[in-house]
């Protein structure tokens, strides 16, 4: 699995969404219902299954699914 | 009144007349004299690492950065906000501005995802509210706060690093303070949106801790082998239940104290009960939310080898204490140990300092059905009982009308006491609102039977959210920009509860608008807004027509009423 790949099925599994539910426009709390703890979740263990670390500036910008994507891209890249 | 009772009166209160510090500095000089050894640890934002001071080493760096905030020319007794996560930059500052003779105020820090703007916008009404001039934070709040045009931050941002650039003060004396003065203010919800600064004095702040650690029974000074070992906690100390029950009371109690950062915990609940095992900790407060964070986030197995047998008092408070919630943590972690009779519900806000009452039964959560006839609208079918009020303070239930009622009866929770505020600063409206004769109406609604309070609902319209109060102003006007309202408020927000899950926010909106496709379209951008501004999600939101929002004669929205109807299927 490639890290996106990873990233999305880490973000379905915290958010209990459908994977097609995931396009790059949805947003974390406003479309998959996550409040703050599931958000705080959801870094975690993107953090644990990408092995990377995830600074709190960093963690500011991410509103959506596409953001986290384009995060974990320029990690990769 | 059983003998044991009584005598545990008679002891609180010589405790109190022999062991009482009278002032803030003082009762932290008094820590690091008479516990030296002991102190607290507070852990990096992972929760990986934690530095721990002494009491000792506490004061002494609070007072390094006392004498260089010092040389700030502030005025005497001026407000300084601290934005910083739990950390010992959190502390150092606010000590710091303490015993400098300032007023520190603490505000919630950066969000930890998604950070808005609505948090810039929020500090820089505070810093107008208060007429201060400063706030303590991190490079990156001043970084962001910039980004997004909020060119104050430029100059009125100072951080820790660059206040320990200052040469301290030479000669400076850290101050003694009068312990009927205000010594610091703490924030709470206000009905605009803006939070209120409540005054609290040093005899208010350090009664509370005192009157609660005997409430409790944690003894005055215990030496370390006995019951009261240590604290874990993961309050925020921007709200009472932290500062106050987090942090002043190990200081007068000299307990060790972990801390662990709010986002840390509600990433890995784990790491809160980990390291409650660990140090054989006895004493932890939370609200209901984060028991059920725990039995929802922590997974058969996962506890292996940690032992919460030490746990004698699993403090519960802040919000509406749910039986389920309770019920559900004894089966998930009384095979590591913990102990049913350990729950110990209590009732505080901010106004109080922290502490009302506390269930010092010893008996866990006890509760009585609902009164016949009452609709407490959080979804209760059995009311947790509180226990009775701590040393000193009184608590009556009136109706509206002024007259105290009979035990049995619902009406507003009123309280006097040592720990009842001084007033709201610079806000004599709301102060004489709701404070007279030194009496403060909480806008609580419950009974007393038996000398215990027993909590059913409440007067004011806020929204109790995972133990944070929410305004509904602040979800309201959000909605109000994106329909267009045209100042107009043509929303209405209230919490509704089911479950365990406590209480949850749901919106109705009026509009002209009928088609569903444009319904749907309003309705992400109202999820999106408040999602993006406050981190919240909504349970629901509910299309009305024009006018369909109760309103009384004078204009006022009637949400109680709105909400009974949603909560009926009226809408």
């Amino acid at each position: 699995m490639t890290m996106k790949e990873t990233a999305l099925a880490v973000i379905a599994k915290v958010s209990g969404k459908d994977p097609e539910a995931l396009v790059p426009d949805a947003e974390l709390v406003a479309n998959l219902g996550m409040d703050s703890a599931k958000a705080l979740e959801l870094l975690v263990e993107l953090e644990d299954q990408l092995e990377i670390e995830i600074l709190d500036e960093d963690a500011a910008k991410l509103n959506t699914v596409g953001d986290i994507l384009a995060f974990v891209d320029r990690l990769s890249s | 009144m059983p003998p044991q009772q009584l005598f545990g009166i008679f002891k609180a209160m010589t405790d109190i007349l022999n062991a009482f510090p009278t002032t803030i500095p003082e009762a932290l000089k008094r820590a690091a004299v008479d516990f030296p050894d002991r102190g607290i640890g507070i852990f990096d934002g992972r929760g990986r690492r934690f530095e721990r001071r002494t009491y000792p080493q506490f004061l002494e760096s609070a007072t390094e950065t006392a004498a260089r905030i010092a040389t700030l020319g502030l005025q005497p007794r001026e407000p300084v906000i601290i934005a910083l996560p739990t950390s010992w930059e959190w502390l150092d500052a606010w000590w710091g501005v303490l015993l400098s003779g300032h007023w520190p105020v603490a505000a919630s820090g950066a969000g930890a995802i998604a950070a808005s703007e609505s948090q810039f916008d929020k500090v820089n009404a505070i810093m107008g509210k208060l007429k201060c001039r400063r706030v303590i934070s991190s490079p990156g709040f001043r970084q962001q706060a910039l980004e997004h045009g909020h060119h104050w931050a430029q100059d009125r941002v100072l951080t820790l690093e660059e206040i320990g650039q200052l040469t301290p003060q030479p000669g400076f004396r850290p101050i003694k303070g009068k312990s009927e003065e205000t010594a610091f203010l703490q924030l709470t919800s206000g009905s605009t949106g803006i939070p209120r600064a409540v005054m609290i004095s040093h005899l208010g702040a350090l009664h509370n801790a005192v009157a609660s650690s005997n409430a409790i029974g944690i003894p005055q000074g215990a030496p370390a082998h006995q019951w009261a070992q240590s604290m874990v906690s993961w309050l925020p100390l921007y709200h009472d239940m932290g500062l106050i029950g987090c942090l002043m009371l190990p200081i007068t109690t000299g307990l060790d104290a972990w801390l662990l950062r709010p986002p840390t915990f509600l990433a890995r609940p784990k790491l809160w009960l980990e390291q409650l095992g660990c140090h054989g900790t006895t004493f932890v407060p939370s609200p209901n939310f984060g028991y059920q964070l725990a039995v929802e986030r922590i997974r058969p197995g996962q506890l292996d080898g940690v032992d919460l047998s030490n746990w004698k008092a699993a403090l519960t408070g802040a919000e509406m204490i749910r039986p389920e919630t309770v019920n559900a943590f004894c089966d998930a972690f009384g095979p590591y140990g913990f102990d049913p009779r350990a729950f110990m519900p209590c009732y505080g806000l901010a106004e109080a300092t922290l502490a009302v009452t506390f269930d010092t039964r010893g008996e866990g959560v006890r509760t009585l059905p609902k009164p016949l006839g009452t609709d407490t609208g959080y979804g209760l079918t059995e009311i947790v009982s509180n226990g009775g009020p701590i040393d000193s303070t009184e608590v009556v239930i009136r109706a509206p009308n002024g007259r105290d009622l009979d035990q049995g009866h619902i009406g507003e929770v009123c309280i006097k006491g040592p720990g009842v505020f001084d007033g709201y600063y610079l806000d004599e409206q709301a102060t004489s609102a709701t404070l007279s004769d030194g009496w403060f109406q909480t806008g609580d609604l419950g009974f007393l039977t038996d000398g215990e309070l027993y909590l059913t609902g409440r007067t004011k319209d806020v929204l109790i959210v995972h133990g944070n109060n929410l305004m509904p102003d602040e979800l309201e006007r959000l909605a109000d920009r994106v329909t267009g309202g045209g100042g107009l408020m043509r929303s209405a927000a209230f919490s509704i509860a089911t479950g365990a899950q406590g209480e949850q926010a749901v919106l109705v909106v009026e509009t002209a608008q009928t088609e569903v496709e444009s319904l749907e379209r309003l309705e992400q951008e109202i999820r999106s807004q408040i999602g993006r501004q406050i981190g919240l999600p909504l349970a629901d939101v509910v299309f009305v027509k024009r006018g369909r929002i109760p309103r009384t004669s004078s204009g006022k929205m009637q949400r109680a009423e709105i909400r009974q109807s949603y909560i009926d299927g009226n809408l």
